[in-house]
Parts: C-alpha cells; sequence; structure tokens
C-alpha cells in the first residue's frame, strides 16, 4: 500500500533582504503511513515550521513533490477545490491558542471551518458537539474563547480542526505556551485522535519526552533528513543529538548516565515507569535487594 | 541586598465593574537577594500580575513592594527610576526589538539612563557575553538574526541597565534544548557576576529544578508554597492538584522508592539521581 503523506527531494528557500536566497529545506524525503503518530524534532531554524506550511500548502515548494492519499498536491495543475480538500485534510494547530481563535464564542469558533466549507446546519451542529465532547469542553460552548486559559483555548483550536474531519493533524508546537497540566490534556487528546479515531497526528516539538510518545520520529537539522526512527532508537543516539542541539528525555539521559558508570541497565527506558522498571531489574539481576515496599 | 518583599498585596483588573478579577489576593513573600528564584504557576495563577507589579508596571491595589525595606510607591513620579533597578523582560521580547542594530537596541535601555558614550559601549559588550551574542552579530539588524539569536539579543538590553532584580518571564519558551540552555546558563552567569538578584517565570519543571535555588508557587491568586526546589518538588500531589508537576527524574525516583529503594526524597536532577543510585549500584556490570 502507498503511503498517506510522500514527501520526494522537497527544496524551499526564502527570499532575503538583498536578494539573497537561505535555503531551509535540502532535497527532503520522507513518507508517513496512514494513521501514524509522528514527531518532528529539530533545533530553532531547521525546517521544521516551513515543512509543516508546505504540507498543507500554505507555502509552495521550489522544487520537488508532495503527494497526500496519491494525489500530487505540488501538481501546478491543483484545481482550488482539490487545494481547499488538502487544507481540509490537513488540519494545523499553532503554538499560540490566541492566533487561532476567530469568534467570540466557543461553539461558535469550532464552527467556523465546516461553515466555511458549506456544511449543513445540522451536520455542523452534530460536528460541534462531538469535537467539544473529544476535547473535554462541552461546557464551555458558550463562553468566551478569551476567558479561557491557554491549555483550554488549545484544546477549542483542537476542536475547530476535528470539526472538518481531518485526516492528518499537524501540531506546530502546540504545547509550547502551555502549563504543565494544559500540556497533559494536550497530550492526552492527541494520543487519543491517533489512537481511537486513526487520525495521523505529525507532532513538532521541542520537548524529547512529548517525542517519545510517538510511532517514529524524525529528526531535521539545517532542512535535511538527520535520523530516523523510533523514539527509542532515536534516544539510543545521546551524543548525536547533542552535536545539534538536542538532547534525549530525563529518564533516558538517567540509563545513559549509569551505563557510563559501568552500571549495567537493560531496556529503552523512554517514560518514568520503563526508567524504573529497567533499574530495578538491573538490580535483581546482581543481586542487590531491598526491603518490600511500604504500603 | 537586592532583597524583594510583598506585603499583603492584592491586585484587581477592572476594579468596580461587572468583569472586577481578583489576579492576587492578599500574597505575602521575601525574596531573598542574590538567589535566582522560580516563580511557577497554572495559567491565570497570577504569575504575570506579580512580576508586573515589581518594576511598577502595575500599581497594587493594597499592600506594599519593598526593594532593600523601601516602598517602591513611596514617591510614584519616581516609578520610572525603579525600572533600571527593576529589569523586566516580558514574554517573547524579541518582538520589541526595533532599532538599526544589534548594539544600538541592546544600548538603548543604558543610553535613556544617562550613561557616558563610553560606559555604555562597555555596558553593551559586557552584557552581550551573558547573552551569548558575538561581537559581529552587534553591527547586524536584529530582524537578521534567528529567533534563539534575537530572544538573547532582547535580554542583553535589559542586562545593559545591569539591573540589581532580573525578572524573566518565560525566557526559554520555545527554544530547542541548546537555546534553552545558553539563555538559561547566560542568566546564571549574570547573577554570578552582578550578585543581583533574579526572578524566572517557567512552565518547565525541569528547567526550574535545574536553574533556581528557591521556589514560588502561585495557586489561584495565593500563594500556595515558597521553598527550595527540595523542599516544593518533595510535594507532587500538591503540585499536580493545581495544575503544576515535577521534573520526570522526580517521579522515576518516586517510583523506585515505592519498590524499596533506599533513594533520597530530594531528587530533581538527573545528576542527583545518577548519583544517588550509582552508590546503590556501584558494584553492578562491573
Amino acid at each position: 500500500m502507498e503511503p498517506f503523506i510522500q514527501v520526494e527531494q522537497l527544496n524551499y528557500a526564502y527570499d532575503e533582504d538583498g536578494g539573497q536566497r537561505r535555503r531551509v529545506l535540502r532535497d527532503l524525503s520522507f513518507s508517513v503511513e496512514r494513521g501514524e503518530y509522528v514527531a518532528i524534532l529539530g533545533h530553532n531554524g531547521s525546517g521544521k515550521s516551513t515543512l509543516a506550511k508546505l504540507l498543507n500548502l500554505i507555502l509552495t515548494p521550489d522544487s520537488g513533490k508532495i503527494i497526500i492519499a496519491g494525489r500530487e498536491i505540488t501538481d501546478p495543475n491543483l484545481t482550488e477545490d482539490e487545494l481547499y480538500e488538502v487544507r481540509r485534510r490537513m488540519g494545523m494547530v499553532f503554538q499560540n491558542p490566541d492566533n487561532q481563535l476567530v469568534a467570540t464564542i466557543v461553539e461558535e469558533d469550532v464552527a467556523f471551518g465546516p461553515e466555511n466549507l458549506g456544511v449543513p446546519s445540522e451536520e455542523i451542529r452534530r460536528r460541534v458537539d462531538e469535537a467539544l465532547a473529544l476535547v473535554g469542553m462541552t461546557k464551555y460552548a458558550h463562553h468566551e474563547p478569551h476567558r479561557l486559559s491557554g491549555g483550554q483555548k488549545q484544546r477549542v483550536a483542537i476542536a475547530g480542526i476535528i470539526a472538518m474531519l481531518p485526516d492528518c493533524i499537524i501540531f506546530d508546537e502546540s504545547t509550547a505556551m502551555l502549563d504543565p497540566m494544559g500540556r497533559r490534556d494536550v497530550l492526552r487528546i492527541m494520543d487519543n485522535l491517533n489512537r481511537e479515531r486513526g487520525i495521523t497526528v505529525l507532532t513538532i516539538t521541542h520537548y524529547m519526552n512529548e517525542a517519545a510518545r510517538a510511532d517514529r520520529v524524525l529528526v531535521l537539522n539545517d532542512g535535511e533528513l538527520y535520523m530516523q526512527g523510533t523514539p527509542a532508537e532515536i534516544f539510543s543516539h545521546p551524543d548525536r543529538l547533542a552535536a545539534i542541539g538536542l538532547d534525549v528525555p530525563q529518564c533516558t539521559d538517567l540509563v545513559h548516565q549509569l551505563r557510563d558508570a559501568g552500571i549495567a541497565v537493560e531496556g529503552d527506558c523512554l517514560t518514568p515507569a520503563q526508567c524504573a522498571d529497567a533499574i530495578c531489574a538491573a538490580c535483581a539481576a546482581s543481586g542487590i535487594t531491598f526491603a518490600p515496599p511500604r504500603t | 541586598m537586592n532583597t524583594l518583599q510583598l506585603e499583603h498585596i492584592s491586585y484587581l483588573y477592572s476594579a468596580g465593574t461587572p468583569y472586577e478579577m481578583r489576579a492576587l489576593d492578599d500574597v505575602s513573600l521575601t525574596i531573598r537577594g542574590g538567589t535566582v528564584t522560580g516563580l511557577i504557576g497554572h495559567t491565570g495563577s497570577g504569575k504575570s500580575t506579580l512580576v508586573q507589579l515589581l518594576n511598577g508596571l502595575n500599581r497594587p491595589t493594597a499592600g506594599r513592594v519593598l526593594i532593600d525595606g523601601e516602598d517602591i510607591w513611596e514617591k510614584p513620579k519616581e516609578i520610572a527610576r525603579l525600572r533600571y533597578r527593576v529589569g523586566l523582560v516580558m514574554q517573547y521580547p524579541e518582538y520589541q526589538l526595533f532599532e538599526e542594530t544589534v548594539r544600538a537596541d541592546i544600548a538603548y535601555g543604558p543610553k535613556n539612563m544617562g550613561l557616558s558614550t563610553e560606559e555604555i559601549e562597555a555596558r553593551v559588550l559586557e552584557a552581550a557575553e551573558f547573552a551569548g551574542i558575538s561581537r559581529d552579530m552587534l553591527d547586524q539588524s536584529p530582524f537578521d538574526l534567528s529567533g534563539g539569536q534575537k530572544r538573547r539579543a532582547a535580554i542583553a538590553g535589559i542586562m545593559a541597565m545591569r539591573p540589581e532584580v532580573l525578572v524573566l518571564d518565560e525566557p526559554a519558551a520555545g527554544l530547542d534544548p541548546q537555546g534553552r540552555e545558553e539563555i538559561l546558563g547566560g542568566i546564571r552567569a549574570y547573577r554570578e557576576k552582578s550578585g543581583s538578584t533574579v526572578i524566572i517565570v517557567s512552565h518547565s519543571m525541569e528547567d526550574m529544578a535545574r536553574y533556581c535555588d528557591e521556589l514560588i508557587v502561585m495557586a489561584n491568586a495565593k500563594l500556595l508554597m515558597q521553598g527550595s526546589c527540595e523542599e516544593i518538588f518533595s510535594h507532587p500531589e500538591e503540585l499536580a492538584a493545581v495544575g503544576l508537576d515535577v521534573p520526570q527524574i522526580t517521579r522515576v525516583a518516586e517510583l523506585l522508592r515505592q519498590r524499596g529503594l533506599p533513594l533520597p526524597e530530594s531528587i530533581y536532577t538527573v545528576e542527583q539521581a545518577a548519583a544517588a543510585l550509582r552508590q546503590l549500584m556501584g558494584g553492578v556490570g562491573r
């Protein structure tokens, strides 16, 4: 079966003052399967956000192809209807929730997308209710968005995308401005959309423990694909990541530090639970025992 | 020196209207001079309102703000001078860059202070160094810098005024790990060199644990807790109840303690966890 997103030899450069061109993406190729959960890592300026904007044609590439569900969206003969269809299928949630809410009432904001698509009003009602329920914001349907917390605003923005029934949602640092609870809520929604609803998720992030939740990680460096693999594969190379300004989740860092000290801890250790399991197993393996847990 | 005190501070937005909102409710606390203090709290907990009180951008509805025992609103007409003593770096300060060169932008504050040309130049160079702005960047347009560099230039602009109290609202938000480290490391260096008091607002518990001496926890317009990282991060339930968290590594240590490993309760950095485990597991695998 062909991949859902196929990117081939993509190039993009921005115009700079004095007629200079700054190359942001260089011969970038990769693919994403339908229903995959992919994290995109890279230092500031590595081309992540440019890539996101190319995937739903906010920008058009200088050369190269993007094929989504078998249709080349970079085809110069793409019709306007097809363009809007790309935007519907490839939803996007940005970093700052204040930049993506347009209406004065939460439910009207969620209805904005489907209204523009010409969806019949009973159907809009159904979609808005469902989308708000999905992000846990039903009881705020009649509230004013600007009075919500950052995390709540971001959930409303996500509901607005869900109401357009996308195949894929691109989260461009959507948790960067949120407090820990807001971040937890948004991450849980991302997981649900992917696992329960089969929506393909691409998430751009600077938080390594968020990338650890993905099926696969793409690492960009200066517009090129630097590494790709499962989170366990990627985070087993802390030195290669450090060389381009990235790091690994704290759990993984701990296990690497212990291994460097000659302590054999097995396993991937991407989450606190995995990490604790691995350390306990290492203790048991070498005959170190501790008093039974207090209850 | 450089000690900040809040005495029974309350702050109301839109006081006397139907939209009246109590952003701070009877907050009293002391920030010891020369510390790096982290301010954490959920969205809307009052953090930003609080930092805007420290340099007189907001005037408290009730209560007093004292620097070294002196009420900052004693002489309201002189409040502008306070802003040289208490430097505030707001969120996303890179959007406030405006001069033709990075050098001129960093010099803007010292120039307004009426300093001599030589003094201004010396301060620009010093601040640029703290913020990690190289010499060749100084003559570039700030708009040609990368996002992280712009952020650092904006922070240098405040450091160049050599404030006794440096307050930064989410200085590392949106930056990659290396960019975060450069900024937060530079802020620590500024404190070491100047002896200033530094206050950092952040949503990253991991960053707070690494760079702060003390933490202040705000929740629902009130002061919830104040103490060392060790004290604050040993209250995971209370933090979770107000939408906050502990560093990931603290959760690992907690899980290990539940399984009987005799680890101290004061683990909040990876280095501490590794050291404690090396002691316990020292011989394993050698």
